[in-house]
């Protein structure tokens, strides 16, 4: 048996017998080296109550290389792609040495939801929300926990409409305030493209006052 | 494929990398690659050629070439002793006793049992043949040093070892602890996970005392730095074998890289075989 196939597998069962740790790996396919692995958000953050999902490929020279991950769930934070799932992370590239393994790098992206970089982010949007409103960027983290993750929700806000439903909020989806929305909207520009704008310029906290209206419509005209 | 990239292409595949470590070649061959640039460096390398080093082996500069040229020159060595049942058998018990360290360091059995089985069954080879009924002779050694597979395995068995001694010893070291780059002091386990166990990371004296005290080795480091306008080379010891009179092994190290350097009788029979 090759050397990778031995150690993936060795590191497969490890997983398995292992019961105290809460990471779960498993197979997708029929192939030892496209796997799935699995872990709760860690408490304390808003990634709180979500169960995450990472696509594992192991590649040729494992574990002379590194094993390349990504999300398969969504996830809002300055270190991931929000569209992709790809993650910024060292030991993923150059930082990688043998002794890591699959579990010990699946704690590790479970420590990256604690612990955001936004200084070194993968996600530059997400990573300016971060910086300029820690409380909106925490909603729409827990939001999007709540939706792709199957997270709880954000802890009774009273009256936002915080109830479950089937229907998304592309504005929350979004990291913005609902007025914003339905000021610019109300100019007659289509909603998806304000939400699309106001993401992009970053419109939330203290930016919104550095941010003139015109500058909004300039680019909504683009 | 646009044209600039097929010639580029066409250009790299025509430049065959180095092997990762190569056939013994003489001294000459060093030489050539200074004759034009500096003369420091040509008086250095007539210097060691009059003091009897007319050859080198010479390893990829892929940042892993200490922890290459060591193992090979380890492995070499074994191979080579007149006692070749007591050299492995020796050697054999030395690697097993590693195993405490590693699991004293934190380095989990997972990954390192495989690369330990594969670099011990190659040591064994030397005196019981493989399945193949074959036994490790001077080109099988080569051989398993140009694989990447077995090769690299044994680089992070070095790379291991050199981790968990400065981990496990860390008074010893934790002083000296210092980033290639930034030049900045790194505490031992910053150190360890992101300039030791790391592939492609290159070692600096730290690193080569830890590995010598871990395997017990004597080596010299012979410095081709252009140092010295007259040519002279220091040779830097490392004294860790327990019997004092074991003669060292020695690499060569030039700015950035490791070799292998030779003395005659043993490149003379090399070169023959």
């Amino acid at each position: 048996m090759d050397a990778r196939l031995r150690r993936v597998n060795k590191e497969i069962a490890d997983c398995k017998n292992d019961k105290t740790s809460n990471i779960r790996i498993e197979l997708i396919d029929e192939s030892p080296f496209h796997l799935k692995g699995s872990f709760p958000g860690p408490d304390g953050t808003p990634y709180e109550g979500g169960h995450f999902e990472v696509d594992i490929v192991i590649p040729e020279s494992y574990p002379f290389q590194p094993v390349k991950m990504k999300f398969i769930t969504k996830v809002y934070h300055p270190n991931i792609s929000s569209a992709s799932g790809a993650i910024c992370l060292d030991i993923l590239k150059d930082a990688w040495s043998p002794v890591l393994t699959l579990k010990s790098t699946l704690i590790s992206l479970q420590s990256l939801l604690c612990s955001p970089e936004p200084n070194d982010p993968q996600d530059a949007e997400v990573a300016k929300h971060y910086s300029t409103s820690k409380s909106s960027f925490e909603d729409t983290a827990i939001y999007w926990t709540q939706i792709y993750a199957g997270g709880p929700g954000p802890k009774e806000k009273k009256g936002k409409g915080s109830s479950r439903s089937d229907v998304r909020d592309e504005v929350a989806i979004a990291g913005l305030e609902k007025a914003h929305v339905d000021q610019f909207e109300a100019l007659g520009f289509q909603r998806s493209k304000v939400i699309d704008v106001l993401r992009r310029l970053n419109y939330r906290g203290a930016n919104v006052a550095q941010i003139t209206d015109d500058r909004v419509v300039e680019e909504l005209l683009k | 494929m646009s044209l600039c990239r097929l010639q580029q292409q066409l250009l790299s595949d025509s430049v065959p990398p180095r092997p990762l470590i190569d056939e013994i070649v003489p001294m000459s061959n060093l030489r050539e690659e200074y004759e034009n640039g500096s003369a420091a460096f040509v008086n250095q390398i007539d210097s060691l050629t009059a003091r009897g080093y007319d050859s080198v082996r010479r390893t990829r500069g892929d940042g892993d070439c200490f922890y290459r040229s060591l193992a090979f020159a380890y492995v070499e060595r074994i191979l080579q002793s007149p006692e070749p049942d007591f050299a492995v058998a020796s050697s054999v018990s030395a690697l097993a006793a590693t195993r405490d360290s590693l699991d004293k360091a934190g380095i989990d059995k997972i990954v390192y049992e495989d690369i330990y089985d594969e670099f011990v069954g190659l040591i064994s080879t030397i005196v019981q043949p493989n399945s193949a009924g074959k036994k490790l002779d001077s080109a099988g050694l080569l051989l398993a040093f140009q694989s990447p597979e077995m090769s690299n395995a044994v680089v992070v068995y070095m790379r291991f070892l050199t981790s968990a001694e400065i981990r496990v010893h860390r008074e010893n070291y934790e002083a000296f602890l210092i980033h290639p780059e930034t030049h900045e002091p790194m505490g031992v386990d910053a150190f360890c996970a992101n300039i030791v166990e790391p592939l492609g990371k290159e070692a600096d004296h730290v690193e080569i005392q830890a590995l010598c005290a871990a395997l017990q080795l004597n080596v010299d480091v012979a410095y081709l730095n252009g140092g010295s306008e007259e040519g002279v080379v220091d040779f830097i010891p490392f004294r860790y074998a327990s019997g004092s009179e074991s003669l060292p092994l020695v690499l060569l190290y030039r700015p950035g890289h490791y070799d292998l350097l030779i003395k005659g009788k043993q490149g003379e029979q090399e070169l023959r075989h």
